[in-house]
């Protein structure tokens, strides 16, 4: 699903934030992303949905060389990637709904799509009877699923999740992460950038870690 | 709702969301587009003036005395045969010495007595579409057999072309400088539109929004701005208009000057505003949307 080959990405005054990464993401896994800061981790998912440009080597999403793709065909690769922020990125002055059909909008579903997709992802993040409510009114944790159910309204084949459960209790978190299972197990691809430590190390999936811009760690079942 | 009409009515959303700064922007709009208008009015009325001076002024070719009939039929032919000539009109001695009182109305009475005395000249009043072609007509005629004399106006019609030229190049320019005025306007506002979208932008590019998805509602919000800025504009003109025709049209301060009836131009000057309210509105948009085009 993912393949970086050979990326390396330089910055001015020489800065490597990814150096030579090579690996491979397969439909359907869960993957930890993790490092400290300045690790690369943001620069790696810049260069996932094109962002930014690798200075060198290959980009694969769903087989395709994404370095070779011509700007009106960005926002196509992006329908393809779901993305959730640390900070939700909500839309305050529209309700639960708006921000949902907001996303659909935007890939200009039809009117059906609109409606169906909008009853189906409430129900996968557990957002039954809160359609109406604004996001204030809502909690951190219930926010954060307004945010997955906008990232998963356009069915994309991979969620990318960074930081989700930053801004969240413990307790929040883990039940995030449930949701977030939920999701893998439909068959999305998920890739999530944490600092949660105890989640990662009780998850039990593939941990990928990434310092000074290399792969230092990639276990299938490992830890933080 | 398909795709487009959500985009309209975003961009519609967009002017109530920026409600101060929408109406300021249209009254700067209005303004600009006000005094552009008073200057197309202004060029309208002086083209109208010189088209009819155009068409009214003529060239008189005096006839020679001894002409018989046949040489003025002969005449006639040949003036036909000049390029450019449309209408030709035959003034016979006594229609002159009509002419002539009518140009002394009221000081007619040193002409008492002269009409038995033939010496007004017969003449052909001879009409041209191009004024730019007097000159040359003028020669040609000249060159015409039992013609003594070829007369035309030239200093009043020199001077009218020049100043419609005249006109017609201050409009250009007060046109071009208002127009680029009223891009940076709109572009202005919808660039603090865009700002105060930043977020919206910013969540559209991440769950893939094509570029066009993004500007149509900026798009459909300058173009909403100045197209109603263009209907204000227009009402407020004509009903000044309307009211200086009523007023100054049969008053002698115009001189021959003769003002347009407003139901020769509003349509014209109705045209002329959507096009602009448009263009500045779609263009001053697109202006300000060109850096966000990025991917």
């Amino acid at each position: 699903m993912i393949e970086f080959v050979n990326v390396v990405k330089k910055y001015e005054h020489d800065v490597t934030a990814i150096d030579n990464v090579n690996l491979k993401i397969d439909k359907g896994e869960f993957v930890f992303l993790v490092g400290p800061s300045g690790s690369g981790k943001s620069t790696f998912l810049r260069l996932l949905i094109k962002e930014d440009e690798p200075t060198s080597g290959k980009i694969l999403v769903d087989g395709k060389d994404i370095t070779r793709l011509k700007k009106k065909e960005i926002p196509f690769l992006r329908r393809k990637i779901g993305f959730v922020f640390q900070d939700f990125r909500l839309l305050y002055d529209r309700t639960v709904e708006e921000n949902i059909i907001f996303a659909l909008r935007v890939i200009e579903a039809s009117e059906r799509e609109i409606k169906s997709q909008l009853k189906s992802v409430l129900q996968m993040v557990g957002l039954n009877g809160k359609e109406k409510f604004y996001p204030n009114q809502l909690s951190g944790g219930e926010q954060q699923r307004v945010a997955l159910a906008r990232a998963l309204a356009t069915k994309p084949p991979i969620l990318i999740a960074d930081e989700p459960t930053g801004n969240l209790d413990p307790r929040t978190a883990e039940e995030i992460f449930k949701t977030l299972q939920e999701i893998n197990a439909r068959g999305t691809t998920i890739l999530v950038v944490t600092h949660a430590k105890d989640i990662v190390d009780k998850m039990n999936k593939r941990v990928i870690a990434l310092d000074h811009g290399k792969i230092i760690k990639d276990e299938a079942r490992g830890v933080y | 709702m398909t795709t487009n009409t959500y985009l309209i009515k975003e961009g519609y959303d967009n002017l109530n969301k920026h409600g101060s700064k929408t109406i300021s922007t249209m009254l700067i709009i209005c303004a600009t587009m006000l005094i552009l208008g008073i200057f197309i009015m202004i060029l309208q009325n002086v083209n109208s003036n010189v088209k009819t001076l155009r068409l009214e002024q003529g060239l008189q070719a005096f006839i020679d005395d001894k002409a018989t009939d046949e040489d003025i039929s002969y005449m006639e032919d040949e003036l036909w045969l000049v390029d450019g000539v449309s209408q030709i009109d035959y003034m016979t001695k006594a229609e002159a010495y009509e002419d002539a009182k009518n140009q002394f109305k009221g000081q007619d009475y040193f002409l008492e007595g002269l009409e038995n005395l033939d010496i007004f000249p017969a003449s052909f009043i001879v009409k041209f579409n191009n004024i730019e072609e007097a000159d040359r007509i003028k020669t040609e005629v000249e060159k015409i057999d039992g013609i003594y004399k070829v007369k035309y106006n030239e200093d009043t019609i020199n001077s009218v072309v020049s100043i419609s030229k005249i006109a017609n190049g201050f409009l250009l320019g007060v046109g071009i400088v208002l127009l680029v005025v009223s891009v940076f306007i709109i572009s202005n506002t919808i660039k603090l539109a865009v700002y105060s979208n930043k977020r919206e932008i910013f969540i559209m590019r991440y769950i893939g929004a094509t570029n066009s998805f993004i500007v149509k509602p900026f798009i459909v919000e300058g173009a909403i701005m100045g197209l109603v800025s263009a209907l204000i504009s227009f009402v407020i003109i004509s009903i000044v208009y309307i009211y200086i025709y009523a007023g100054l049209n049969n008053s002698l301060a115009l001189g021959v000057f003769k003002l347009m009836p407003y139901s020769a131009m509003w349509y014209q000057i109705l045209g002329a505003y959507i096009i602009l309210g448009l263009f500045i509105g779609i263009f001053g948009s697109a202006v300000s949307l060109k850096k966000y085009l990025t991917a």
